[in-house]
This record gives C-alpha cells, structure tokens and sequence, in this order.
C-alpha cells in the first residue's frame, strides 16, 4: 500500500514536471512581452538584459494611445470582429437548427460542403475577394472586411452548433409543439435558450477569427485610418529602428480582450470547439 | 395534406438554412469560381484580361521553384504538426490526471491559442534579435554558443525558427481537441479492464488509442490542413527569407499575387494547393478507416 502510495506520488512528480517546464516556455515570451514593455527605451538597448527594469515606466502605454492610431485600429478590429460575430452567430445558430431539426434534400452535400469549404487557403481566396469588394466599392469599409471574417467563421460555427442542437433531445421540440407553440418559437423560446453555451463558443469562436486576422486586413485595407490592430503591429517598423517597448505594449493591448474573454468563457468555449471538431 | 405538411416542414428547413447558405455561395463558392476563372488569364485585374488557356497551370508546373516551395511547405507541416501532436498528446494526458493545480497549469498552457498571430511573430522577431533578444543572450550565457546567432539572417535558422514559433502558437488546439476526446471515453472500460488485471500500458493500447481514433483523425487534419496554408507567423518573421528558405506556398502565391502581380499564375497555384490539400484529406480518411476495419 504505501509503495504504491509512493509510486504514485513519483508519478505525480514526474507530470508537475512536465506541466511545469510546457508553462515555462509559454510563459517566457509572454513575461518578456510585459517586462519589455515596462522599459524605457534605454533598457530594452542596455546589455546585461534584465527581467525587471531598473526604472519601470507605463510611458509605453501612454505614447501607443497619444502618438501613435492604436486607438483608431483597436476600435477598427473591435468593430470588424463584432460586427462579424453578430451575423456569424445568427446565420450559424439558425443552420444548426435547421439542419438537426429538418429533413431536407441537399443536407448531406450542405454539411459536407461546410467542411470542404474549411479547405481552401485563404490566400487562394484573397484575389477573389479583392476583385469582389472592388467591384463593389468595398475596399476599405468594414462591411466589405466583415463579409470576409463571416465566410472564414462560418462554416466551423455551423458545425459547432449542429452538434450542441444535436445534443438537445428531440422530444423537448415534441412536447413543446404539444403545447401549442409554432416551429419558430419551439426555436426561440425552448431549444435556444438550452444552446447558449453552443452560442457563447461560436461567439468567442467568431471574434477570435475577427480580430486575428493578418492575412485579409493587410490586403484588403490600404486606408491608414481603416487598418486594425494586428496589421498596426506587423507594420510597426521605424525607418530606423524599431521602438521594441511601445511595440511590446501594443502587443499586450492587442492580447488583453482576447485573454479577458477567454479567462472568462474558458468552459464554453473549449467545449464548443472541441465538440465541432470531436464530433465531427 | 401530409404532402403539403411535409413540404412546409422542407420549406421551413431552408427558411432557417437560407442566410448561411447565402453567405457560403456568396463568399465560398463564388470567390472560389472567381478564382478559378482568373486562374485562366494573364490578367492585372484592371485592363487586362488575356484568355490563356491552361498556360498559367503549364508555366506553374514546369517551374521548379514550385516544387521547391511545396516541398518546403510539406518539411514545415511536417515538423509544425508533428510538434503539436507530441506536445498536445503528452499534455492532454496529464491534464486529465485528477491531481491539485491542474486548471491552472490547462489556463497557462493555453494561451498561444488566444494571442493573434501577429503579435506571436513580433514577439518573437524581439526574442530573436541578434544582440538584444532574449534567446541569444540566454544561450551565451550559459556558453552554448559563443557568438550571437543572426536567426532571421541565415536560412536553416530562419526555418528553424519559424518551425518554433509556429509550433509553440499551435499545439494548444491539438492538446485540448484531444483532451476532450479523453474525457470522452466510457470509464467503465478502465474500471473492467482494472478487474480483468490490465496494466497501465495494455489499457492504453487496448483501450485509449483505439476510443481516441477518431478524434486524433480529426485533429490531425484540421491542423495539417491549417498549417499547410499557413501564412502570418512566417510571412511576418521573415517574407519567405532569406532568400527562399522560408518561403511557403502562401507566401509565393501573395507574392505572385500582389508583388509580381501575376493574378492569374498566383490563382493557379492557389487552385492546385487546394487540390493537393483535397488529395491529403481523402488518403488519410483511406489510411484511418483502413485502420478502424481491420
């Protein structure tokens, strides 16, 4: 008994080890992210470096607000990707439904299309776009951006919910319709109140693709005052030198919501992507 | 009258199905048929437009630096999935152990997850700068290098570099795919198992790997297919340098696109890594079914 109390206690030791040294090396570039951007520009220059500052400074902080259009590209990312999370929740929560709860034809080619659609590169779809939203004016404006992120988070958010409406037993729709609710309220009043979890990952799921994104805003936005937040940061290269600490604090700005959100809905919105890709 | 309930009940469907549906045809199939189209033509996508033909795809196919750059995309796939899955495999285990901190350590080890990619590159432009990032300076430190490393600079390096990088930004979603596929798995198998006398390794060939297939199948081609078409992290880091020693098959279809500005050629490329990534998906869809019949 106590040998195997002790086996157990070794093994024990052996995966705090392992978690331990995985956190280190995710915890390093993010810690040195923090204690760049608390430098001055002196110290991210000085050798020995140091992990803490010798004169910790918020200055960073406060010229990515004043100097430089973080605030104009924080407020275009955050409008691109929740404008996109709006449409891509209410197209994909009414397709989970109407594909769980209807039998119609083409379903087998819409679902398997959905996953193909996951295929194509995005690069291969950035000339397209690109002559689309010329066509119709939409370079530069947040319409022609969020039409993008939609396609991007769509079809995986469909996915998601069809598998959490899948998770809803039928009969709920049946006793529902018994007391004499139509189809369309079964769906609002009874079955998607019980997805909200379903609908907080997609949620989650659709911003994240939104503000992430790189590939589409450098493209598709030529607008200094229309670009977001990620393409501000690659572009972020003085003529001369690169300004490291306010490019370090720009970079936490860039990833506080994201870490915010996710701290918070953590639950949901592993369950939802893992149930989309488990399930599949 | 059942007739005309069972059409309303199909017309109902679409009624639900329509505005995603719109979205797909709108923004999927015709930006991909848009594609297509203009891989046919030797176009600016302004006042010239030159039917082709096939030429753009012949041009593409005999060029060797094609093939160079899809091996090249192939070696990175490789290596960045490969990275996933043994960190993913090895972590998801343990975070299922029942042991004290454990959502603290699952909160930590998933934070790559959420960082947008472009800040991971300029993160780790910094960590690698030659004189005064961290990574150079740890490693003279400690006397495994003598002099810095230009890690951008040199092209086994860079690869290397963004082989890391990109490896540490992707293996939460493999770790925490599989995780759920874990604690997915019927535990009454493990307690039968216990009284039938099983050691820990029999229950995991016998019992874990197989209830795990499917989700490991899953995994593995959400993320090839993700990083074979990968382009932010690399193309921030280096621009497919130096050289062409980082230059994936992303990169070379932008460059073509919007440097050179060869639509049409860039289109092709882009239509034939569309089917190479079709072709990856089914023979491993074969080789995994294969596996679950026999």
């Amino acid at each position: 008994m106590l040998t195997a109390k002790r086996s157990r206690s070794i093994k024990n030791l052996g995966h705090y080890t392992i978690l331990i040294i995985f956190s280190f090396f995710v915890l390093v570039p993010i810690l040195w992210m923090v204690s760049t951007a608390i430098k001055t520009e002196a110290e991210t220059f000085s050798l020995p470096l140091r992990w803490i500052p010798e004169q910790p400074t918020f200055g960073a902080f406060k010229r990515i607000l004043i100097e430089y259009p973080f605030g104009t590209q924080f407020k275009n990312s955050f409008i691109n990707a929740s404008l996109s999370t709006v449409i891509t929740l209410i197209c994909s929560t009414l397709a989970g439904y109407g594909i769980t709860r209807f039998k119609f034809k083409g379903k087998k080619t819409f679902m398997s299309f959905l996953l193909v659609s996951q295929m194509f590169p995005a690069v291969m779809l950035l000339v397209p776009f690109y002559t689309i939203l010329r066509r119709f004016d939409m370079i530069n404006t947040h319409v022609g951006i969020v039409f993008v992120y939609i396609s991007m988070a769509l079809s995986f958010s469909t996915w998601m919910m069809t598998s959490f409406f899948n998770d809803i037993p039928r009969s709920l729709d049946e006793a529902a319709t018994i007391d004499g609710c139509s189809k369309f309220q079964v769906f609002l009043k009874v079955i998607m109140p019980l997805t909200m979890p379903g609908m907080t990952s997609v949620a989650i799921y659709a911003f994240i693709m939104g503000w992430n994104d790189f590939l589409f805003a450098s493209t598709l936005i030529t607008h200094n005052h229309m670009k977001t937040l990620t393409v501000g940061i690659a572009e972020f290269s003085g003529q001369y030198n690169v300004l490291w600490n306010d490019l370090m604090a720009a970079s936490i700005v860039a990833s506080i919501p994201l870490i915010i959100m996710f701290t918070f809905f953590q639950k949901y919105f592993i369950s939802g992507m893992t149930a989309g890709a488990v399930k599949q | 009258m059942a007739i005309m309930m069972k059409q309303k009940r199909r017309l109902g469907a679409y009624v639900y199905i329509f505005p995603a549906l719109l979205f797909m045809v709108g923004l999927r199939i015709y930006p991909l048929l848009r594609g297509l189209y203009i891989s046919f033509y030797k176009t600016d996508l302004i006042s010239r437009w030159d039917f082709i033909g096939f030429q753009n795809y012949i041009k593409v196919l005999v060029n060797k630096q094609f093939y160079t750059s899809i091996l090249l995309t192939l070696k990175f796939t490789v290596f960045v999935v490969a990275g996933h899955f043994i960190i993913g495999f090895l972590l998801s285990h343990i975070l299922n152990k029942d042991i004290k901190g454990i959502t603290f350590f699952r909160a930590i080890l998933i934070l790559p997850w959420v960082i947008p990619e472009s800040v991971i590159a300029m993160t780790f432009k910094w960590l690698l700068n030659p004189l005064y990032g961290l990574i150079n300076q740890t490693l003279m430190s400690l006397s495994l290098i003598s002099e810095p490393i230009s890690w951008l600079g040199d092209g086994d390096f860079a690869f290397v570099a963004v082989v890391l990088a990109c490896i540490w930004k992707g293996f939460p979603m493999i770790m925490v795919i599989l995780l759920a596929g874990l604690q997915n798995i019927n535990q009454d198998l493990y307690e039968a198992a216990d009284i039938d006398g099983a050691t820990g390794m029999k229950k995991f060939i016998y019992i874990t790997l197989p209830s795990l297939k499917g989700v490991i199948y899953t995994a593995l081609v959400l993320d090839i297919i993700w990083w074979f078409k990968h382009y932010t992290i690399v193309w921030v880091l280096t621009q497919g340098g130096p050289g062409s020693a980082t230059s994936l098959i992303s990169i070379d279809i932008y460059k073509r696109s919007f440097e050179y500005f060869e639509f049409g050629a860039g289109s092709s490329v882009a239509i034939v890594v569309f089917t190479i990534i079709f072709v990856i998906k089914y023979v491993m869809e074969r080789g995994f079914k294969i596996n679950v019949d026999s």
